[in-house]
């Protein structure tokens, strides 16, 4: 019996394995038409950040169209592969594009992987301060901002900067790998901000004698801080959101701004450029914009809207927090500068 | 009549199955990881100008890349010595391997001898349960290290009073996290080795006058050993080529040699990449290498007759009847401490939020079952992928490895080279084969018009079984060679076919060690991750790794308890192996 199972096996494994195929048609019930958009894994499945499932339903209510979710493991790395791989891009659109990826495509390809959003209505009620595409292909749809959350109970974050530097600090607070997370790049990229290119390395090393802690996710940091590893993490300025759904005291969900500043960290969306579905997916983007949509996506995603007409409620900013003073870098400032920075980070911070 | 085909088949077998299994190597790891490794000559500096880089700076290779940038060696070996060295990317992560290696050898040993040689009530579902911390994804075993053995945590205040406290964030805390994951090898692999010692040549020994710690060194160690050294390459080889732990539990400070890949590859800086992941294979094959000579040379002498086992419960109240008996419940308080403590910080993350105790992780769990759409992970179908997957799994990478096991046990020239070259999976960068992955298979290649692509739930198995008939190999191939060759030549003297004497002789004389390496092969599948996403054409081929994965968002909750029903569907899924298999059937 059991050498039978060895050798039939063996056989079926093999010759199945060139039967794969590689097409998601199962998402595809109603409309002619076929909108695919590319996205990161979270914005569809993380039970407390997806609105995905939503966004599927309302636009496809309304357009005779179905949409076509992706969430490929490498993100938009994923589209960068298939075109320089030469196999064609099968999305109409990617959505949750940040300036760093922007500016890793602009340098990877030679053709552009995105086109120019053109005429999208709502377009222009985008606040300016979050525009970060110079070339006009992204559109941003919400931005979050990366601030220092803290145990009130425990402790009394500084004010600034260099207020992270006292001893009175040490061991106190956790951040993330720039290499490997989003909001400790955003971190690194505040304090270059802060320190200029020339400074933020003494700072970072400053930090580092001070016994600040560098986890490699946020998932990391953000588990470790709520064992209590150390009272202060590198998170959202939206914490007390998920706190109040989770019933924690909110007194141990602080926010602290550094020098009432935070990172902003603007999600964008853009048609790719060999697009099947063009127009659908300029309505789609103006969908994505439209005054109701941009409250809802917002509260979704516990993000904040783009545009300044977005429907919100009032309660939402009391425990979703906005910096005084939003600072990000743009495309033109990262633009050849990025990498370098955080290689120069890793090299420093993770010699031995 | 009837019989004849029957019988040309079975002569064939063996060299059918090798051209299978080259084949399948081929299409879903050889091609694939060459797609990218060739990017490391694809320099625009020229072919070698990657590795050239990376040999001068100091960042990777310490104090050793100033010998090659080409100062004396007087004044690198001066430095060498002195306190504050560099040892660089590539020799930090050498080292913490090493240490992870001793670590998880130290612990494994006696969990080895546990289960080889005393009768204790739940021995069985012990040993059935021995690889579960295996199939653990990277993030639950933080969560529940931080959990156990942090400032709060419950563990470490108790470890604390016996001065065995883990501070995280530190290269210990690294160490015995790795030791979480591979001291169960160890252990798996120790125990197969024992359970196929020959009682009779103890006995033997012993009536010859040897004394049992004589008899021991002279007839059971020589037979463990290559079984040791084989757990301590296998953790080698995995934590030297590994990261996540490094990143979760260490921090920024410990850089490793695939955390600088898996950048690189995201980077899109390639050629780095790949003259690095080259670099890194070279090591770890260079590694399995010197054991492989080890393993040629050990003693001999297997049998269906293992040594009896002794009762737990000491017989007699004399020092050596007890001695043994009072270091392994030492040694077993210890172990709990150090397996159970994180898995049940893990359960205890599932039904707590910062309001307390509560049931709604699982709640999402069974919403997402009933009203998930399409395109999100859903729990019950990973449950079944990963089961299925982890079968077909299994049922290619058994006979895939046997194979091979055979091919590189008969005697010829360069055979040790080949047995090495087959363990490349083991030894390849999981960062640099998922992209070859995508590139190989998912993206295709075109022939004469056409594109051929190679996806979904066949290309998931077939990849698991790469990934997983190394074990096989290893478990049965210095098993097959110690037997004894008159055996199957005998049986092939009466009339069998090679596939025959095999099947009917020599495998049920080894049986601990496929079991053994069964085992870890369905583990792995269980816990495999990278390949998978790749693979995958949707949502309905993820595996309950996939799904932990994709329910992590702002809250670990929903994704802890998803990591519980990883644990219960594996747990169960070995112990009904066991259970179905008899005393010499279960995993």
């Amino acid at each position: 019996m059991r050498r039978r199972t060895f050798v039939s096996a063996v056989g079926t494994g093999v010759l199945a394995s060139l039967a794969g195929c590689t097409d998601d048609g199962a998402q595809t019930e109603a409309g002619d038409r076929r909108l695919v958009v590319g996205t990161y894994t979270a914005f569809l499945d993380a039970p407390s950040i997806s609105p995905g499932e939503w966004v599927k339903t309302e636009f496809e209510s309304e357009f005779d169209a179905t949409l076509v979710w992706q969430s490929p493991p490498n993100e938009l790395n994923h589209y960068i592969e298939r075109r320089t791989s030469d196999v064609g891009i099968d999305a109409d659109a990617y959505v949750g594009l940040t300036v760093d990826q922007l500016v890793r495509v602009d340098e990877a390809l030679e053709e552009p992987l995105f086109a120019e959003a053109g005429d999208v209505t709502g377009a222009d009620e985008i606040e300016s301060g979050l525009d970060f595409d110079p070339e006009g292909r992204a559109l941003p749809y919400d931005t979050g901002y990366i601030s220092l959350v803290y145990d009130g109970t425990a402790v009394e974050a500084p004010e600034t900067f260099e207020g992270l530097l006292e001893s009175e600090y040490g061991e106190q607070l956790i951040a993330q790998n720039p290499g490997t997370s989003a909001t400790g790049r955003a971190f690194l990229l505040h304090t270059i901000h802060r320190f200029g290119e020339d400074g933020y390395l003494e700072y970072w090393d400053r930090l580092q004698n001070n016994g600040v802690r560098v986890l490699g996710a946020w998932s990391d940091a953000y588990a470790a801080w709520q064992d209590g590893e150390a009272p202060m993490v590198v998170s959202y300025s939206t914490d007390q959101v998920f706190a109040e759904q989770d019933g924690a005291d909110l007194e141990k969900h602080q926010v602290r701004f550094l020098n009432d500043q935070a990172y902003a960290n603007p999600e964008g969306m853009a048609v790719f450029a060999d697009a099947d579905e063009p127009e659908l997916t300029r309505e789609f983007m103006s969908f994505l914009l439209r005054p109701e949509v941009q409250g809802e996506l917002a509260q979704r995603n516990v993000s904040f809207p783009a545009t300044e007409s977005a429907e919100l409620p009032a309660e939402y900013g009391e425990l979703a927090k906005v910096p005084p003073e939003p600072v990000t870098f743009g495309y033109d400032r990262l633009q050849g500068s990025v990498e370098g920075w955080i290689d120069a980070w890793e090299r420093q911070f993770g010699q031995q | 009549m009837s019989l004849a085909p029957a019988r040309w088949l079975e002569r064939r077998a063996i060299a059918g199955l090798a051209v299978a299994v080259t084949a399948l190597l081929v299409v879903v790891f050889y091609y694939p990881v060459g797609t990218v490794i060739v990017e490391a000559v694809g320099d625009e500096r020229g072919p070698l100008a990657a590795f050239a880089a990376l040999l001068r700076d100091p960042f990777y290779f310490g104090e050793l890349a100033r010998l090659v940038a080409g100062e004396s060696p007087l004044a690198v070996g001066r430095d060498l010595l002195a306190g504050d060295r560099r040892l660089g990317v590539v020799g930090f992560t050498a080292y913490q391997a090493l240490l992870s290696t001793v670590a998880s050898v130290a612990i494994g040993l006696p969990a080895a001898y546990a289960l080889a040689r005393y009768e204790f009530p739940g021995r069985r579902t012990l040993r059935s349960l021995t690889l579960l911390p295996f199939v653990l994804p990277s993030i639950m075993v933080a969560v529940g290290f931080v959990a156990a053995f942090g400032e709060d945590g419950p563990v470490n205040a108790a470890l604390g009073t016996v001065g065995l406290s883990i501070d995280l964030f530190t290269l210990e805390a690294i160490v015995v996290a790795h030791a979480f994951y591979n001291a169960p090898l160890v252990a798996r692999v120790v125990t197969a080795a024992w359970e196929s010692v020959d009682a009779g040549a103890v006995e033997t020994a012993r009536s010859l006058g040897a004394s049992r710690s004589r008899a021991f060194l002279d007839v059971v160690a020589p037979q463990l050993l290559p079984a040791v050294a084989m757990g301590a390459t296998l953790t080698f080889v995995f934590t030297f080529g590994t990261f996540p732990i490094v990143l979760a539990l260490g921090g920024a400070e410990y850089t490793v040699l695939e955390e600088r890949i898996f950048r690189l590859v995201q980077e899109l800086a390639y050629a780095e990449a790949a003259a690095l992941a080259v670099i890194e294979l070279a090591i770890s094959l260079g590694v399995l290498y010197l054991y492989l000579r080890i393993e040629a040379r050990q003693a001999g002498g297997r049998t269906a007759r293992p040594l009896p086992r002794r009762r737990l419960r000491p017989p007699e109240l004399s020092v050596r009847a007890l001695v043994p008996r009072v270091g392994l419940v030492a040694y077993g308080l210890v172990a709990a401490g150090l397996f159970l403590a994180p898995i049940a910080s893990m359960l205890g993350a599932s039904v707590t939020n910062a309001g307390g105790v509560t049931l709604e992780h699982y709640q999402f769990l069974l919403e997402r079952q009933a009203e998930g759409a399409a395109f999100q992970a859903q729990p019950l179908p990973a449950i079944r992928n990963s089961l299925l997957f982890g079968a077909g799994a299994l049922a290619v990478a058994l006979p895939t490895g046997v194979v091979i096991a055979v091919l590189t046990t008969r005697s010829y020239r360069g055979r040790k080279l080949i047995d090495t070259v087959a363990m490349a999976p083991l030894a390849i960068s999981g960062v640099v084969l998922g992209l070859g992955l995508l590139r190989g298979l998912v993206f295709g290649v075109e022939v004469g018009g056409t594109r051929l692509a190679v996806g979904g739930a066949a290309a998931i198995v077939a990849a698991h079984a790469v990934a997983g008939y190394p074990f096989v190999v290893r478990t049965v191939a210095p098993e097959l060679e110690t037997l004894d060759a008159q055996l199957a030549e005998s049986a092939r003297a009466l009339g069998a076919t090679r596939v025959r004497a095999l099947l009917d002789v020599e495998l049920p004389l080894v049986w601990p060690g496929v079991l053994a390496g069964a085992a870890l092969a369905l583990a792995l599948s269980i816990g495999e991750f990278s390949a998978t996403v790749v693979l995958a054409t949707g949502a309905d081929q993820f595996t309950m790794p996939v799904a932990i994965e994709r329910f992590i968002g702002r809250r670990l909750g929903p994704a802890t308890a998803m990591g519980v029903v990883l644990l219960a569907v594996t747990s169960a899924s070995f112990l009904a192996i066991d259970r179905l298999g008899g005393d010499r059937g279960g995993l």
